[in-house]
């Protein structure tokens, strides 16, 4: 391939990633499925588990996923069967514990959704998002 | 000069490719009724192209949402489509779930549709829990409940299971408004109660809910 080409070839790429990128960064924080958490509501792996005993572990992924594997002492907490673990959660809960929720991956909007019902229904304070849910607590086992 | 003309006409190309598999609609709002366990939408389709498409996957957003195509290949002219079955679980309110179509299509090979559910409440409990720590005083503690616009509730029956706990229902300032007033006998040692709340409409099938009250271990500080 002569030089001349390879250069437009190239070009040519560049250009096409010029939009690209300007959408991307236009629309970091708006991905459709995904609630935007604010950071104060979110906490790293290593954070969570420095609480030790402080915090109350929380599986918001499905009954099947949560019976496979879980962390050590979690609770389940979904919102297919909301209304039946709730309670169960709630029984156990203390004041002065942290609550830590996660789900599947940073894509999965359950953990989220968990965290903020925990907040807005039952008026629990001190309940985060894990970051990077399940995979990064397996990462870091 | 000739990169200028071959941008363009790229650019052209794009915007006159034509999706060969046509939509009937990408998003699809549902309303369950109360009770409904699953919420299901129907997302049609056609290939309007001359060659056959093929699905290299369907993916949902969410866990509980399944989303299942009727054929692998779509021959040209032939319709289709794409179920996507919402289980509705215990969850309250607008729900948006977005099911990931792709497929060999070279003019548009993914495709979001997009499910909207709501669901609606019969009555609406604010909070949903009520506590009160060891050695607290006793006072008691509201929960709001509201009935839905369509939902004439007159009255709530709300029941403790345990002895330890105190319920008065009062109506609240809104029209299908309540007060739940709830207060243990003691906050001396941790007690937990599950508040059962019952509407007196619709009459031949009231609707149950439920609230915890308790007290934790946990003691004030002093």
């Amino acid at each position: 391939m002569n030089s001349p080409a390879l250069r437009e070839a190239l070009l040519l790429i560049v250009l096409a990633f010029v939009p690209a990128i300007g959408e991307a960064i236009y629309f970091r924080d708006k991905i459709s499925w995904q609630s935007p958490v604010p950071a104060s509501e979110m906490v790293k792996v290593a954070q969570a588990r420095a609480w030790g005993d402080n915090a109350i572990w929380v599986d918001a992924r499905p009954d099947n996923e949560f019976d496979r594997d879980h962390v050590p002492g979690a609770l389940s907490l979904n919102e297919d069967r909301w209304n039946e673990l709730l309670p169960q959660f709630l029984a156990l809960w203390s004041p002065e514990k942290k609550v830590v929720v996660y789900c599947s991956t940073q894509g999965c909007n359950a953990s989220r959704e968990v965290a903020h019902r925990l907040r807005s229904e039952a008026q629990l304070k001190d309940v985060f998002v894990l970051e990077g849910g399940w995979e990064e607590w397996l990462k870091k086992r | 000069m000739r990169t200028v003309f071959a941008f363009t006409l790229s650019i052209l190309l794009c915007i006159s490719a034509q999706a060969e598999l046509k939509w009937e609609q990408t998003t699809i709002e549902l309303n369950p009724a109360s009770g409904d366990k699953q919420a299901i939408g129907h997302f049609k389709y056609q290939n309007v192209g001359k060659t056959p498409i093929r699905f290299r996957s369907v993916q949902s957003s969410c866990g509980c949402t399944v989303a299942q195509s009727q054929k692998n290949q779509v021959q040209p002219g032939e319709k289709g489509e794409i179920t996507a079955t919402f289980n509705i679980g215990g969850r309250t309110g607008s729900q948006i779930k977005t099911i990931t179509v792709k497929t060999d299509d070279p003019a548009q090979s993914v495709t979001a549709l997009t499910l909207k559910t709501m669901i609606g409440q019969v009555l609406a409990l604010q909070p949903t829990f009520v506590y009160w720590k060891t050695g607290e005083e006793a006072k008691p503690k509201t929960i709001i409940a509201r009935a839905s616009k369509d939902a004439p509730i007159g009255n709530l029956d709300v029941v403790s299971s345990s002895p330890d706990f105190l319920t008065k229902v009062e109506p609240g300032p809104g029209r299908g408004e309540f007060r739940i007033n709830v207060q243990p006998r003691q906050t001396t040692k941790p007690v937990t109660a599950a508040l059962t709340i019952k509407t007196d409409y619709p009459k031949d099938s009231p609707k149950i809910f439920a609230v915890t009250a308790r007290v934790t271990g946990a003691s004030v500080a002093k």
